[in-house]
């Protein structure tokens, strides 16, 4: 539906212009971005026009092009939005436990946490970023990367850590990265919390053990 | 821009296609059929070349005909778009490396021997073949829905190789087994394989084996015996 700039709620209402530009700017890059990603759910990234946009963000044209140089600079800023947004929320679950498998459990349950509270951008950074040009894609490959050095330090728990294949931290977040991406396209992405306990498992297992794995899955731990 | 010489060369003469400029001069005596199918497997090829030089998305139909040396009018004989040329490529391809992987598990008695003799198949495939690697692993990706959905499906029928080793496993062993490993297992492989692709590391590949052996056969068989075999040769 067309909003009218004028009606828009972007527009901040008489006599509260005390809002800073700054505020009003990144809650204009928000709507924005998450116009993208609704848009995005819809039709697919490819045929996501900046019209699209900026018809369901309620915002002037102009208002976009202020905030973002295409289509693409959107879409980029959406990725790395949702990324910094997950990546912030597993560390701050991760960071009072002790323990390394007790972090890797919190970490994972924010993280699907996360990919289910936002379909849409979930739906943008698992899936469409392998369409949506080369930075896109660089980008995808950032996101998997943040997550090596957080089950690399499993090496320093594991009985046989100096033993474990050097690309071992890379097949696990792939399998956890196949496994949400699978959800996101078949649209069940609210399965994705139920799914906590048999990642933990996956991940842990080559650390630690299938058993010992196990137990931190099943909630036997501090 | 240069123009096109599978574009330029060949309006003039209709009745002399100029993929038979390639095969012997004269009567060459070839029957349609061997010809047509020719042309396809060379429009695949060139689509597979074209592809991995430009990328999906902008690939052209003159890139195309000028990688397969056939006119345009050719491609248009065989296929109705660059889509659905893709989709001919990718299922080629495809076909071939399950039959790789299917003849190599097969040809193994143990199934952690059968699993590594079948990562190993593939891995040799796509080292062996830089550009295919890129088109069934990278672009198809940016192909549209109906390659992607191949993409996921094709993915998915690697699966029941994993499943196997279910079988005769102690009930202990069963019990530590979630109904997602084997996806799981699956998509860690291929995220690894796909990546290597995508940084151009193709050549690499078959260095992969050992560990992915190992990540592959770890919840079946715990670590120590999964790193023997994983090792072994």
């Amino acid at each position: 539906m067309f909003v009218n700039q004028k009606d828009s709620p972007m527009r901040p209402p008489p006599g509260r212009q005390q809002l800073s530009r700054e505020f009003i700017s990144r809650f204009q890059r928000e709507r924005i971005v998450s116009a993208l990603a609704e848009e995005t759910m819809v039709k697919g990234y490819q045929a996501v026009t900046v019209a699209d946009i900026v018809r369901r963000a309620g915002i002037a044209r102009n208002t976009f092009y202020e905030n973002f140089s295409s289509k693409e600079a959107c879409f980029l800023a959406a990725q790395d939005y949702a990324a910094e947004e997950a990546f912030r929320r597993v560390v701050e679950a991760a960071a009072e436990i002790e323990s390394w498998q007790g972090r890797v459990d919190a970490g994972l349950t924010a993280f699907l946490a996360a990919v289910a509270e936002e379909p849409e951008l979930a739906r943008i950074c698992f899936v469409e970023a392998h369409s949506a040009g080369a930075a896109a894609k660089q980008r995808y490959e950032e996101s998997l990367q943040t997550f090596f050095p957080l089950f690399k330090v499993g090496r320093k728990v594991s009985p046989h850590g100096e033993k474990l294949p050097e690309t071992l931290e890379e097949s696990v977040v792939g399998g956890v990265y196949w496994i949400i991406y699978n959800r996101i396209v078949e649209g069940k992405t609210e399965e994705l919390e139920s799914l906590r306990g048999e990642l933990v498992e996956f991940s842990l297992t080559p650390y630690i053990g299938a058993k010992a794995a196990k137990k931190v899955a099943s909630g036997t731990k501090k | 821009m240069p123009a096109d010489p599978a574009e330029t060369s060949l309006d003039p003469a209709p009745e002399y296609p100029p993929e038979l400029s390639r095969l012997p001069p004269g009567r060459h005596g070839l029957p349609r059929e061997f010809v047509v199918h020719n042309q396809r497997e060379r429009l695949i090829a060139g689509l597979a070349e074209a592809v991995a030089e430009n990328g999906y998305a902008s690939t052209t139909i003159a890139h195309i005909t000028r990688h397969a040396a056939v006119s345009r009018r050719t491609f248009y004989e065989h296929f109705d778009s660059k889509d659905a040329c893709f989709v001919a490529a990718y299922d080629t391809v495809m076909d071939e490396l399950r039959e790789r992987v299917g003849g190599a598990f097969e040809a193994e008695k143990d199934w952690p021997r059968a699993i590594k003799a079948g990562i190993g198949a593939m891995l040799a495939f796509l080292a062996a073949e830089p550009n295919l690697a890129r088109l069934c692993m990278v672009e198809a990706l940016v192909a549209g829905p109906v390659v992607v959905e191949r993409y996921d499906a094709a993915i998915q029928s690697l699966v029941p190789y994993f499943e196997e080793g279910r079988k005769g496993r102690s009930r202990e062993v069963l019990a530590r087994l979630s109904p997602t490993t084997e996806e799981a297992l699956v998509g860690g492989m291929v995220s690894l394989i796909s990546r290597r692709i995508f940084a151009g590391r193709t050549a690499e590949l078959e260095s992969l084996l050992p560990d992915l052996a190992e990540f592959a056969l770890t919840p079946y068989l715990g670590s120590t015996e999964a790193a023997k075999i994983a090792r072994e040769k």
